[in-house]
């Protein structure tokens, strides 16, 4: 198989001469959670590379997965995920991009039977030139009847020259479904900032204190949530 | 030129007697003159020849010509289109008793019967004495001013004086080509380039007909203008080209109609619709498309592909689209704006139905090169029976814009568990100030919303109809009046036995 | 402690303060009274620095201070407080954590060592309580979910932490049932009242001076001070209307 180009959907904000370096790319990784199985799984991708995960979530399973994605020139986490009857999929993923980084994380979740539930909830801060891409499909096979998907999706830039790209995709084959999905990208909101800073804190501080709380939420109840916001914060402090 | 020359359309015509489905779905008897069949440069030629154009028209027609043969269809779309042959249709069909353009006793008087059979008002006098006579007391009835195209020509535009009194030109494109060509070479192909894609490269070269209007500054259209599009021959492309040009400070609102007969082929019609609005004016534009579906099988329809762009080029410039999409086999179709005005402003209000096999892939584009522009888009997908009904948008933000707002809101229904509906939006935000927000739910009718209005004493077609005008309505209610009550009717006929 | 003089401020191209001039000392609460679009708000929000709020001419000292040099940190810092009329909801940020980022960001300003924990906390629970503000209160994100009255006990929870020197309470009244009312007004009195703090008091209505008693009463009217005088203005205004005193 030929690397991608930017004609390809899932590689179409992609750092292609990065991608095409590190082609043809290894088989993705396989995990099938049985039925009634719970998995969970932690990515800090601070090196630059590009995890290709393929997951089902066999009925009544559980998987959660986080996701921080902040290291290297070009970062990508895609995910394809298929969910089985009455299982549940939930991903938390923040993405925090400087100088001229490409990060993105794509992820196609295909509820194939009924009752699935899944969550997705991704969140980027892009300083300098860098480009944050979220490419985030849910796709509701023919007879999926009562699939329960959400999605949120937010993205706030630092700087002028900095991108943040993002489809919020929907492919739905059954009408008794519940999607909702919502995506937002904007700056820190103006009078947040100068109530934080009527309360003494530094423009820096009061932005950092902001941005912190955009991100620190996704990772509530991830096994290393710890870990995982304190490399956000360091990432933060290294751009604000 | 063939037997073609005499076609009579006795078939469709007893189809359309037997199925009454499809309100529009008759074909009349009119005697037409066509281009001989097929696609060739020498086609080209003969529409430009037989319109009279001057040398750089065709000129311009030739090298759209010759570039098409060199590209390929747009395969990115959620739409399923067997190959389309090019070879196998009409490229220009003309009633072939020559109306005189302008005057309207001399319209065939069997066209004017159809347009009245749409519904469509052309007879002027009719409007007025609705307006001077007022015998009812009401508020006098609206006039509409109209471009009618039948197959490749307008047959007539009418209020012409008035409207020249205001200094407003209304002209189809091909009468504008000859009497404005200046005004015509400068906007031409500006919008939508030549290039722009595969329909729109060929609806360079074969254009036929369309509609060109011109607000001069300062002045707000005394009334609105509107062209209705009719398909009548059979294995007949259409390709109109709609140019308007809404100068400094002046307002204009715009409508736009659709129909064909039933016919077992699929038609196809590429359309070029290119809208300019410079310093604070207004365009709005409002469709309701309702070219034929094909049956409930699937079988016929016309393929729609169209391009239509608008260009807010002015300071607080703003561009309304308004499109109520119920008809045609194949909808590929993504009015736009691109906002280069500081504060310009562009909407996209879309109500799409889908039934049977139907699919359609709508949308828009917003691109956000001015500071301070802003945009909303409301998109409203009903999916029912087969079909697939897809939104596809983009909004992007150049770097240099400060403070752009976007608010999109993308619903869909779907009615029956066979259906399926898609939303594929593209955010690109390169400036910090940027606010976007975009919201996409689904959700079906409730079994207890049916139940609630049947025990009100509808029956499940009408309730269908209640409960999906309720769920259209914030995008009914952005078009004029007249036009929304049509558009309501359409929405009840087109969702007929997708529920029960 | 605190001198306008001749105060002029727009808001984007629009002229709102047009040359106002108030003086206030230590141990003295001031209420400024006005009707609506009178510039009350925009005057709190110039003092403490909201940007788009632009001087165009005068001055504004702070013990001594040049206070329109200064970023709004700066003179959060040096000890002026703005209750807001609105409190902005920042979710995801605690209000413990970030008050005490607040404070000791000030306390480091002003040379002084930062509070642990532990010490913070026991500061923080001490107003809560005396505010009849429940702790878990303290701990959800800042407004977020607080209703009207809620948020503006919250911001005198935050005053009696932060103990600034000059309080700016935009209409801290509005909004406010009878007894949150009491609340607030006893909680102003304790944590300001005293020989070395100011408070000046932006409110549309007399109610709230029945708790708090204002030593003076100025009423705000197109931008400038039309009228000063001590409480019996504010019962007068109550009575006749600002049409009668504004001209």
């Amino acid at each position: 198989m030929p690397a991608p180009t930017r004609h390809d959907e899932a590689w179409r904000y992609s750092d292609i001469a990065a991608v095409a370096a590190a082609w043809p790319l290894p088989a993705p990784e396989n995990i099938i959670v049985p039925a009634g199985g719970h998995y969970a799984r932690t990515i800090v991708q601070d090196s630059g590379a590009i995890h290709q995960i393929d997951i089902a979530i066999g009925k009544g399973a559980t998987a959660a997965i986080h996701v921080l994605n902040i290291g290297g020139e070009y970062g990508r986490i895609e995910l394809n995920v298929t969910l089985h009857e009455g299982a549940d999929f939930k991903l938390g993923g923040v993405q925090i991009g400087g100088n001229a980084q490409t990060l993105e994380i794509i992820t196609t979740v295909t509820h194939a039977e009924p009752k699935a539930t899944s969550s997705q909830i991704v969140r980027s801060v892009l300083a300098g030139t860098a480009i944050g891409t979220y490419l985030g499909k849910v796709a509701v096979a023919r007879n999926a009847q009562l699939t329960d998907s959400v999605q949120s999706v937010k993205a706030m830039l630092l700087d002028r020259s900095a991108t943040a790209n993002a489809k919020p995709e929907l492919e739905i084959y059954a009408d008794d479904v519940k999607c909702a999905h919502g995506c937002a990208i904007g700056e820190l909101d103006p009078m947040g900032l100068f109530y934080l800073q009527a309360r003494g804190l530094s423009p820096a501080d009061a932005k950092k204190l902001m941005l912190q709380a955009f991100v620190a939420g996704v990772f509530e109840g991830a096994e290393h949530e710890e870990m995982l916001i304190e490399a956000a914060l360091q990432k933060l402090g290294e751009l604000v | 030129m063939s037997d073609d020359m005499d076609i009579k359309d006795k078939a469709a015509w007893d189809a359309a007697e037997r199925v009454a489905d499809y309100e529009h779905g008759w074909s009349s008897d009119i005697e037409t003159d066509f281009a001989p069949k097929g696609l060739t440069e020498d086609t080209v030629r003969f529409i430009s020849a037989k319109k009279n154009e001057p040398e750089w028209m065709l000129e311009w027609r030739l090298k759209a010509f010759a570039s098409w043969k060199t590209m390929t269809p747009p395969d990115w779309a959620k739409l399923n289109v067997p190959p389309i042959d090019y070879q196998d249709a009409y490229y220009y069909a003309e009633p072939k008793a020559k109306p005189k353009l302008g005057s309207l006793d001399e319209v065939d008087p069997e066209i004017l019967r159809i347009y009245e059979k749409l519904g469509i008002p052309i007879a002027e006098q009719k409007l007025l004495a609705g307006v001077e006579g007022g015998e009812d007391g009401g508020l006098p009835q609206r006039r509409v001013a109209v471009d009618a195209v039948f197959d490749s020509v307008s047959v007539a535009t009418t209020f012409r004086a008035e409207l020249e009194r205001a200094g407003v030109i209304f002209r189809s494109i091909s009468e504008a080509i000859k009497e404005y060509p200046e005004l015509v070479r400068k906007w031409l192909g500006k919008i939508v380039p030549m290039h722009d894609n595969y329909f729109a490269t060929l609806n360079c070269a074969v254009f036929s007909d369309g509609t060109f209007v011109y607000i001069p500054e300062g002045v707000r259209c005394p009334m609105e203008l509107s062209t209705y599009f009719r398909i009548n021959a059979e294995n007949t492309g259409q390709f109109e080209r709609t140019l308007i040009i809404a100068d400094r400070g002046s307002y204009v609102s715009y409508l736009e109609g659709c129909t064909a007969p039933m016919r077992d082929e699929n038609q196809l019609h590429a359309a070029v619709v290119e809208l300019v609005a410079l310093d604070d004016a207004e365009i709005k534009y409002s469709t309701v498309q309702n070219w034929y579906p094909g049956d409930a099988e699937g079988k016929g329809g016309i393929y729609n592909f169209v391009t239509k762009r608008a260009l807010c080029q002015g300071r607080n410039s703003k561009v309304s689209w308004t499109q109520v999409e119920t008809g045609s086999a194949v909808t590929w179709k993504y009015p736009s704006c691109v906002l280069n005005g500081e504060n310009s402003v562009g909407e996209f209000y879309s109500v799409a139905v889908t039934n049977n096999y139907q699919q359609a892939d709508t949308g828009t584009k917003m691109i956000h090169n001015g500071k301070g522009s802003r945009s909303t888009i409301v998109s409203k997908g009903i999916s029912a029976g087969h079909s697939n009904n897809t939104y596809r948008g983009l909004v992007r933000v150049a770097p240099n814009a400060e403070g752009v707002r976007n608010f999109t809101q993308c619903d869909s229904l779907l009615l029956g568990s066979l259906s399926g509906a898609h939303t594929v939006p593209y955010i690109e935000v390169r400036n910090p100030s940027a606010q976007i927000e975009h919201e996409a739910t689904t959700s079906k009718i409730s079994d207890d919303q049916m139940f609630y209005a049947m025990a009100r004493g509808l029956n499940t077609e009408e309730a269908v109809t209640l409960i999906v005008n309720g769920f259209a309505k914030e995008v009914l209610q952005q078009l004029p009046m007249e036009f929304a009550v049509e558009a309501q009717k359409l929405l009840g006929i087109s969702l007929e036995g997708s529920v029960g | 402690m605190l001198q306008i003089t001749n105060l002029h401020a727009n808001v984007g191209d629009k002229p709102i303060l047009k040359g106002l001039t108030l003086s206030l000392n230590a141990g003295e609460i001031h209420a400024i009274m006005g009707p609506n679009g009178a510039g009350k708000s925009t005057l709190g929000y110039v003092l403490s620095g909201r940007p788009g709020y632009e001087v165009t001419e005068g001055e504004v000292t702070f013990n001594g201070q040049n206070l329109l040099d200064l970023e709004p940190h700066e003179r959060a810092a040096a000890g002026l407080f703005l209750g807001f009329q609105y409190p902005v909801e920042i979710p995801g940020v605690s209000n413990v954590q970030f008050l005490r980022e607040a404070l000791n960001a000030q306390r480091k300003n002003r040379g002084e060592a930062p509070l642990s924990g532990a010490e913070f906390l026991k500061v923080a629970r001490e107003q809560a309580t005396a505010l009849g503000m429940d702790m878990e209160m303290l701990k959800r994100p800042v407004n977020v979910g607080f209703s009207g009255g809620e948020k503006k006990r919250n911001e005198m929870v935050q005053m009696g932490i932060i103990d600034p020197a000059l309080a700016i309470l935009d209409e801290t009244d509005s909004g406010l049932d009878i007894d949150a009312l009491r609340i607030v007004g006893d909680g102003i009195n304790r944590i300001m009242r005293k020989p070395d703090k100011a408070v000046l008091l932006i409110t549309h209505y007399q109610r709230l001076l029945d708790y708090v008693k204002p030593d003076f009463v100025h009423v705000l009217a197109d931008g400038r001070i039309t009228r000063s005088g001590g409480p019996e203005l504010a019962l007068e205004l109550e009575r006749d209307g600002y049409k009668e005193l504004a001209a």
